[in-house]
């Protein structure tokens, strides 16, 4: 059950990504691009911690992932609520 | 070192609920309802990754968490299909 779960997270998330990089495609607007890569990293992030059989969100490879897909998110609000200049 | 990752995980997530869902009540497209609903899971996700890693070792809430981060990736993809223009 937790292996069918991790598959469906991996490939949701890599779908999604993938609607938001055709926003991207079509608007131009970073702030979907930076959705995309947070996504599709964390579905990379998912992927290996369902692969590797000893791996725990507690090594720093893994919480180290996801601070770098949270950052994206913050980088996109960020830039999507600066004052335009 | 997770702990404090996961909870600033848990933080951001919790922004980007609230960012998405004001964002909607104001009048946005029906897509920011869906990745708002997301995003409040991806924070319920994160919650419990820190109770169940830190404050709870000797439970086991690892099929709760794959369940909830599930139920996430999923309305967001279902939101996306069902609102594309």
């Amino acid at each position: 059950m937790e292996q069918i779960l991790t598959g469906g997270i991996v490939a949701g998330s890599f779908v999604a990504g993938l609607f938001f990089f055709r926003f991207w495609r079509t608007t131009r607007d970073g702030f979907f691009l930076y959705f995309a890569g947070s996504f599709w990293i964390e579905g990379i992030n998912r992927l290996a911690l369902g692969l590797l059989p000893e791996a725990s969100e507690l090594s720093p490879v893994f919480y180290g992932l996801r601070v770098v897909a949270y950052g994206l998110i913050i980088v996109a609000i960020w830039q999507k609520n600066r004052p335009r200049a | 070192m997770a702990a404090i990752i996961y909870s600033l995980c848990a933080l951001t997530s919790l922004a980007c609920f609230v960012f998405l869902w004001r964002t909607w009540r104001l009048g946005g497209h029906r897509l920011l309802f869906w990745s708002a609903l997301c995003f409040a899971l991806l924070t319920v996700n994160n919650v419990v990754l820190v109770v169940d890693k830190v404050m709870l070792p000797d439970a086991d809430l690892k099929l709760w968490r794959l369940a909830v981060g599930f139920a996430a990736v999923m309305l967001l993809v279902v939101g996306l299909v069902w609102e594309e223009d």
